[in-house]
């Protein structure tokens, strides 16, 4: 083998083993800036309005919202189309008191993937 | 399932870090090709040959890399979210990649059509390029400012490209011009191109900076503002060698001069392509500005750099936790991870035990150690007094057992996991291949040392492997719920990279430049002084 095509051929098997092993970790940048309900604070059932405000501009078509219930059950959430850019919005119904959890995941408009917990729990009125 | 969107998540990145290089090329070579090569008085029609293909080289690996990302992309969108590829079709990223792979493709049949006319038609699918990389860029998220932002945003990726995509076109055009004097001028033209390319670069790179940075404390205090200041530096690097480019294509005409100006531009071109892979790993961090919460404070930072005794013993293997990703999946089941953001695939952030802590400060005070010796020892050998410290490269055979046995300590021959469990789980089974690689290295950089090696390409393959893993290591990022932890790691690692990259690039420099080029000699002591302070470093290294 010609001494050019081994340089080539280590360089770039090292760079593909190392490429493989360092981008592991993979990253995106949607942030929840605030929430409604909070993390870890407790609200007033059955119906409570959840809102979720990110720092960028969301893709709310492929974005998801789902409710863990405290028997461990899970429930999609409706969208509202009407909230703003950096606005999920939906509204959760006819919950009974206990540990509540909404799952998120959202598609900024830049195409990256993002998604999160809040923890939260459910009072009687 | 997860394991699945890990996959698909790392490979995403690798697709985006492809896309933005190859797209600098397809870019910048069209643009030498209209303004540099074609403007010569008498276009070469060798260097014009060279160039199309070259430039269809890089539009076709720019839509296969393209194809790749809105796939892996829209895998994890499907797996993750529970939706048909129907759902994903209209996503911004879909759309921004069909540009692309539409525009490299016009770009590759173009290349085709034999007539000079076509080249000022290809500037058309080249800007295309441009808009797509923009549609998937910070800018097109942010709430305000979005369209001058994105315009700021086209501007310094076009710059990029045309001084860095255009400088690989300036390489290969050199040695086909059909004289000296036509070389010559084209690094003339060039370097006027590039002048105009590196002031818009800057200035469209510090509005960005006032953007998307905002203040000082958001430099030093987020991984984002960490990478930003990593891009000045190289970019200072790079100013440094293009000002001795420039300094030599002025002077008077010397057998040399072409020589040491392609050597020259082969590590501006090497550390160019890694600060468009810094780019990459920027395009994946939450801005500094949106990170209010959990900055690290300038006090942090100096107890956490404060000299210390190096920690030479570690804790017990029965101490750590058996298997890191289950404990971390656990952890997320019972609800007591950060409610901070992660991307599918992860399974969120978990604290590192204390435990864990220790162990990796002693892996890296050790591993300090070793490197330590390896640079003290390329200095003795430098001084030609020494023969025998010319057998450093074998000092990496302690660092690849060392490795070997540490950085997986839940499975064999440490852990409770067999070896075979290697096979299974891809982070371990790469873990391991690494460490074999470095065996590799170690034996043929010995073997260059200590001349049983002469070749010039085998003699180039350990720069060009340290620049390499330097430049990975920052596409390698950490935080984005901005964990003060991470951004401390990220503190550490990235003078760690910066190291690694003028190590490289000064030993290859080294070995390249023709003897009577001084700065060959600077170069020399350069890279050995390099792997001291990378050593220094990681003894210094601290978790805790």
């Amino acid at each position: 083998m010609r001494p050019g095509y081994r340089v080539r051929l280590a360089v770039s098997l090292f760079a593909g083993t190392a490429m493989f092993l360092m981008a592991l970790p993979v990253l995106a940048h949607a942030i929840l800036l605030e929430s409604s309900p909070s993390i870890n604070t407790s609200v007033v059932g059955p119906s409570i309005p959840i809102k979720l405000r990110f720092n960028v501009r969301i893709d709310a078509t492929r974005s998801r919202l789902t409710l863990v219930s405290p028997d461990a059950s899970t429930q999609l959430l409706a969208i509202s189309k009407d909230a703003p850019a950096d606005i999920l919005a939906s509204q959760a119904q006819g919950l009974i008191p206990g540990e509540y959890r909404i799952r998120w995941q959202v598609l900024a408009s830049d195409g990256h993937i993002t998604r999160g917990e809040i923890p939260f729990k459910v009072t009687q009125p | 399932m997860a394991r699945l969107l890990q996959i698909f998540g790392f490979l995403s990145v690798l697709f985006r870090g492809g896309t933005l290089t190859f797209g600098s090329l397809t870019i910048g070579g069209i643009v030498f090709l209209n303004f540099v090569a074609r403007s010569a008085n008498s276009p070469s029609e060798a260097v014009n040959k060279v160039c199309l293909r070259w430039i269809r080289r890089a539009a076709i690996a720019l839509a296969v890399m393209q194809m790749a990302y809105i796939l892996a992309s829209s895998l994890i969108l499907m797996q993750s979210a529970d939706m048909t590829m129907g759902d994903v079709s209209g996503a911004n990223f879909v759309l921004a990649g069909i540009l692309a792979i539409a525009s490299a493709i016009t770009i590759a049949v173009l290349v085709g059509v034999q007539s000079p006319k076509i080249y000022a038609v290809m500037l058309a699918p080249a800007a295309l390029i441009l808009v797509s990389s923009m549609m998937t860029s910070h800018a097109m998220a942010r709430l305000d400012y979005r369209f001058p932002l994105a315009v700021v945003t086209a501007l310094h990726q076009g710059a990029t490209a045309t001084w860095l995509g255009g400088l690989f076109y300036l390489l290969i055009a050199i040695p086909r011009s059909p004289d000296n004097q036509f070389a010559r001028k084209l690094i003339s033209r060039f370097s006027k191109l590039a002048l105009i390319s590196v002031a818009v670069l800057a200035a469209a790179g510090f509005t960005l900076s006032l953007a998307y940075v905002g203040s000082i404390p958001a430099i030093y205090g987020t991984s984002y503002g960490i990478m930003v200041a990593t891009k000045v530096i190289l970019f200072g690097t790079l100013l440094l060698l293009g000002a001795l480019n420039f300094q030599i294509a002025r002077s008077p005409s010397a057998g040399s001069v072409i020589a040491s100006l392609k050597r020259f531009g082969e590590a501006e071109l090497g550390i160019g392509i890694t600060v468009i892979l810094t780019a990459a790993s920027l395009t994946s961090l939450p801005p500094a500005i949106d990170l209010k919460n959990d900055r690290v404070s300038r006090q942090e930072i100096a107890a956490r750099l404060a000299p210390q005794i190096p920690r030479l013993a570690s804790p017990a293997v029965q101490d750590l936790p058996e298997d890191v990703y289950a404990a971390e999946v656990t952890a997320f089941n019972g609800g007591t991870l950060s409610s901070a953001s992660f991307v599918p695939g992860q399974a969120g952030t978990r604290p590192n035990t204390p435990a864990e802590k220790s162990w990796s400060e002693y892996n890296h005070h050790w591993a300090g150690l070793i490197v330590l010796a390896i640079g003290l020892l390329a200095f003795l050998a430098q001084t030609k007094h020494f023969p025998w410290a010319r057998n450093w490269p074998l000092l990496f055979l302690g660092l690849s057992l060392f490795l070997f046995l540490r950085s997986d300590p839940e499975t064999w021959p440490l852990g409770p996991n067999g070896f075979w469990v290697t096979l299974q789980d891809p982070e371990v089974l790469l873990h391991r291949i690494f460490s074999l690689l470095v065996i590799g290295l170690a034996i043929f950089e010995w073997r260059v040392q200590t001349g049983r090696v002469t070749s010039e390409g085998a003699r180039l393959i350990f720069p060009a492997l340290v620049a390499v893993a330097s430049a990975l290591l920052l596409t390698h990022s950490h935080s984005l719920g901005n964990i003060k932890e991470e951004v401390l790691a990220e503190l550490s690692h990235a003078p760690l990279a910066i190291l690694g990259v003028v190590a490289g690039w000064s030993r290859w420099l080294e070995l390249r430049l023709p003897a009577e080029n001084k700065v060959r000699d600077r170069m020399a002591w350069l890279w050995p002084s390099c792997l001291v302070l990378i050593g220094l470093l990681l003894l210094n290294y601290r978790e805790i």
